[in-house]
């Protein structure tokens, strides 16, 4: 074997060396570590809280809102508003076709009178025209 | 996707065994591994263990679909290794490539803790995937056709993070570290 055979050889062995030590030193950096004390423990609690029934606290929490006194006058107060309002709209409503009504009739009485008009006037001319052709058939 | 156990399967247990079993009994089974996996990968503590809690509420959820201890493992390295991803992009946190960690002043002479903290450092300064393929291979002790399955991921893509990974953490530490036997 020459002597740039060994060398090469020696090359290779520093190489696989190096490999086998950067492995070493990554598994030994890389370890498990212990997780936090109590690890355990906080999981199993925040498993317990998801598990605990959510909705009717949610339903308490409503209940103990409707239950509040000024919460109950302002309901009340709504109520009676829209009573209000509502009766309100009813009679503005109501005086609306009323008032509708009576402007028809007043229009279709006006047109009978109208033509009631007519009638008389054309009686008055045709009078008139008579006595006119009566006076100068005597003269 | 389809989830495919590793081949090294062992003993098989039930479905029935697994909804039986205390669930506190199986954290303190798996804890150190998923705490872990979130610590090298976040270089945060507190951020791990919140990370590593949602893990394990997520596997009480899905206890039932889980049908033996290896595949209860593969799980929890894969729930945990897409978790740190989201994690990580949800943060957003100043990404600082391998090229462009700061070096420290390299003395003269070392000690293994030293050595330790340093490719600690590096390791949480990889890009997200070669950052898991290391944790998995190094801390787990995983074969890289188990881990291409749990980040799935091609075994040949497993294959040149590793190589790239290692190539890059040998020179930095070596520059950073100086003359060591590691």
């Amino acid at each position: 074997m020459t002597r740039m055979d060994n060398d090469m050889t020696r090359m290779d062995m520093d190489m696989n060396k190096d490999v086998k030590g950067m492995d070493d030193a990554l598994k030994n950096a890389l370890r498990r570590q212990e997780a936090p004390d109590g690890f355990a423990a906080r999981v199993l609690a925040r498993v317990a809280q998801q598990d605990s029934p959510q909705k009717p606290v949610h339903r308490d929490s409503w209940l103990t809102f409707l239950t509040q006194p000024i919460v109950r006058w302002a309901a009340l107060a709504a109520f009676a508003t829209a009573m209000i309002l509502g009766v309100h709209v009813y009679n503005v409503r109501r005086e609306r076709a009323e008032g509708e009504a009576a402007k028809q009739r007043l229009m279709l009485a006006l047109r009978v009178a109208g033509s009631k008009l007519q009638l008389a006037r054309a009686k008055v001319n045709e009078m008139n025209a008579n006595q006119t052709r009566n006076r100068q058939v005597k003269e | 996707m389809a989830e495919r156990i590793p081949a090294e399967q062992s003993a098989e247990i039930s479905e029935n065994d697994i909804a039986d079993s205390d669930f506190a009994e199986i954290v303190r089974r798996h804890q150190s591994a998923v705490f872990s996996i979130a610590l090298h990968f976040l270089a945060d503590r507190s951020a791990a263990e919140e990370l590593a809690q949602d893990v394990f509420l997520q596997l009480h959820a899905n206890l039932s679909t889980l049908k033996s201890e290896d595949h209860m493992k593969f799980w929890l390295r894969k729930v945990t290794a897409h978790r740190c991803i989201d994690y990580k992009r949800r943060r957003k946190p100043p990404q600082v490539s391998l090229d462009d960690a700061p070096e420290p002043v390299a003395p003269s002479h070392s000690s293994d803790p030293l050595l330790e903290r340093r490719l600690q450092q590096l390791v949480a300064s990889l890009p997200e995937k070669p950052r898991l393929v290391v944790i998995l291979r190094y801390q787990e002790d995983m074969r890289a056709e188990d881990i291409a399955d749990v980040l799935a991921m091609p075994l040949a893509t497993v294959k040149s993070h590793l190589q790239r990974s290692l190539a890059m953490l040998r020179e930095k530490v070596t520059r950073a570290i100086g003359e060591v036997t590691i």
